[in-house]
């Protein structure tokens, strides 16, 4: 971890979009939401004349003749009557007709109104989305008549530099059509940064870890692969015995398990890392890992960068992967000293446990394949000190 | 000095043809997104048609507007018929879909070529304001 090279840009937001084009490209956008709107208010009348129709065909066949006025030519009319009450010709569509009743008449009729229905929701729905478009505009706009300054400054290396570079340069030189974009890459750049600081926050003290835990990673690797091999190969006898010692290693690594296979369906490359012994390192790197999983998964929604204390995973955006253990089960394993490969701490500090653990070794013998190599591997090796581990975090 | 600006107006008129043929094709784009238009609106009815028709008894009087003449149809030639038209309608849009990527793909690379025109043009006047 070098220090930090603090390196910044100042830039008017009103170079990077120019009041001009903002207002533009705001002016487009009114312009599409008025089109939207006529066509709302085209559709409206067509539900009314629609409704009023309805009504019209479930009234005529109460008598059995009208008498009426009928038109005559372009200019004329003359008295008549309107008999067959109860029969109607139903233009379907594409020059198709029917002769219906009139109940028939009015079920047609609502079927349409429905699928007018559908369309006016539809309209609204995209009303919506150029409203919110039209709001960010003016406040853009607003923001660069103020002449607010963006301030970048970056901690991180060249890359990281060189994208915040070319973010600016190539916002001098907008197009109506791609100011939208440019804001987009504005944003996507600073998401980028703050992922790309993380990500290299996350290799040290991986490498850290490595370093630390390889010693004693060997001693216990030699043991599960013995393990692994026996369990594989052999046959009677020593199938039992080493199931016996599997299953025990099984329970004592549920808690890992679990830990891995959450992990492992977030975030499998970074699952190597066995935090032993080292509670503040693990703390650490599963804070880590915690904004890694969530801007991994989420494609830096705007994540703050700062290492989100334990439990306060309040982005319940991993929420589907209910089963988390709490912060207080990372601490209690360390104290077991069983290498856990699993990338228990990955989920230690964010997620709250719900306490619907399942300990099954199907499951786990299941799940294991459908994780990662590195985290299968390692959880089907290690099956850590049983329940005892879960029982202590449970209470 | 004279054939550097030969070239350049060479170049300048390179230039305006591709404008042409970028707008032209521009033009091309825009009528087949009207006649898909078209066709999507009128798959749209047809599919609605076959649904009333569908939605009808057996032996329900169906006519067809030919002109000024409302002709009594059979309900199941109706049917045919609406289907038949349907199945044209979406072949149509198919093709149109074909053709107007093709359109895309022209336009784009008319697009880059008129790039590379322009950059020649400007390097030539560079050279020619050094000299």
């Amino acid at each position: 971890m070098g220090k930090p090279e603090v390196k910044g840009t100042v830039t008017p937001l009103s170079s990077m979009f120019p009041p001009e084009e903002v207002q533009k490209a705001a002016k487009l956008v009114e312009e599409k939401l008025s089109e939207k709107r006529n066509e709302m208010s085209q559709l409206k009348e067509f539900i009314a004349d629609n409704t009023s129709l309805i009504n019209l065909v479930q009234k005529l066949p109460d008598e059995l003749h009208h008498d009426i006025m009928v038109p005559f030519g372009k200019a004329a009319f003359f008295p008549g009557r309107l008999i067959h009450t109860n029969e109607f010709l139903v233009l379907l569509g594409e020059s198709y007709y029917a002769d219906r009743t009139a109940k028939q008449t009015v079920d047609i009729l609502k079927r349409r109104g429905k699928s007018l229905m559908s369309k006016v929701d539809a309209l609204k729905a995209e009303m919506q989305d150029l409203k919110a478009e039209a709001s960010f505009f003016d406040s853009t706009a607003s923001e660069v008549a103020e002449d607010l300054v963006e301030i970048r400054e970056y901690e991180e290396d060249n890359s990281n530099q060189s994208e915040s570079q070319s973010g600016p340069t190539e916002l001098e030189s907008p197009t109506l059509a791609e100011t939208d974009h440019k804001m987009d890459s504005k944003m996507g750049a600073s998401k980028d940064d703050e992922y790309a600081r993380l990500m290299s926050r996350l290799e040290e003290l991986e490498k850290e870890e490595l370093a630390a835990e390889n010693g004693e990673i060997d001693e216990d690797e030699d043991e599960d692969e013995d393990e692994d091999a026996n369990a594989t190969e052999t046959d009677g006898d020593e199938n039992e015995l080493t199931e016996a010692a599997f299953h025990r290693k099984k329970d004592e690594g549920y808690s890992s398990l679990d830990h891995g296979q959450r992990f492992s369906e977030s975030q499998p490359t970074r699952q190597l890392q066995q935090s032993k012994g080292k509670e503040a390192m693990r703390e650490e790197i599963s804070n880590k890992y915690n904004h890694q999983d969530l801007t991994n998964q989420f494609s830096c929604t705007g994540l703050t960068a700062e290492p989100l204390t334990k439990g306060e995973m309040s982005c319940g955006r991993i929420i589907h992967q209910d089963k988390m253990l709490n912060p207080s089960v990372n601490a209690s394993v360390p104290s077991e000293n069983k290498p856990v490969q699993t990338s228990k701490s990955k989920f230690d500090s964010s997620k709250a446990f719900t306490g619907s653990i399942v300990e099954h070794t199907e499951n786990l013998e299941k799940k294991t394949p459908g994780q990662n190599t590195t985290p299968s591997e390692s959880s089907g090796s290690k099956p850590s000190k049983p329940v005892s581990r879960f029982k202590m975090q449970r209470k | 000095m004279s054939s550097s600006s030969i070239a350049l107006r060479e170049l300048q008129r390179d230039l305006e043809n591709k404008a042409n043929d970028l707008s032209k094709l521009q033009k091309d784009i825009a009528k087949n997104h009207q006649v898909r238009k078209k066709y999507t609106i009128q798959l749209g009815e047809n599919e609605l048609v076959l649904k009333e028709l569908d939605l009808l008894k057996e032996d329900a009087n169906v006519y067809k507007l030919i002109g000024p003449v409302l002709v009594k149809q059979d309900l199941a030639e109706a049917n045919a018929n609406v289907r038949k038209r349907i199945e044209y309608i979406s072949a149509e849009l198919k093709r149109l879909d074909g053709s107007l990527q093709d359109l895309e793909e022209k336009q784009h690379s008319k697009r880059e070529a008129i790039l590379k025109v322009q950059q020649r043009i400007q390097s030539h006047q560079a050279g020619k304001a050094k000299a």
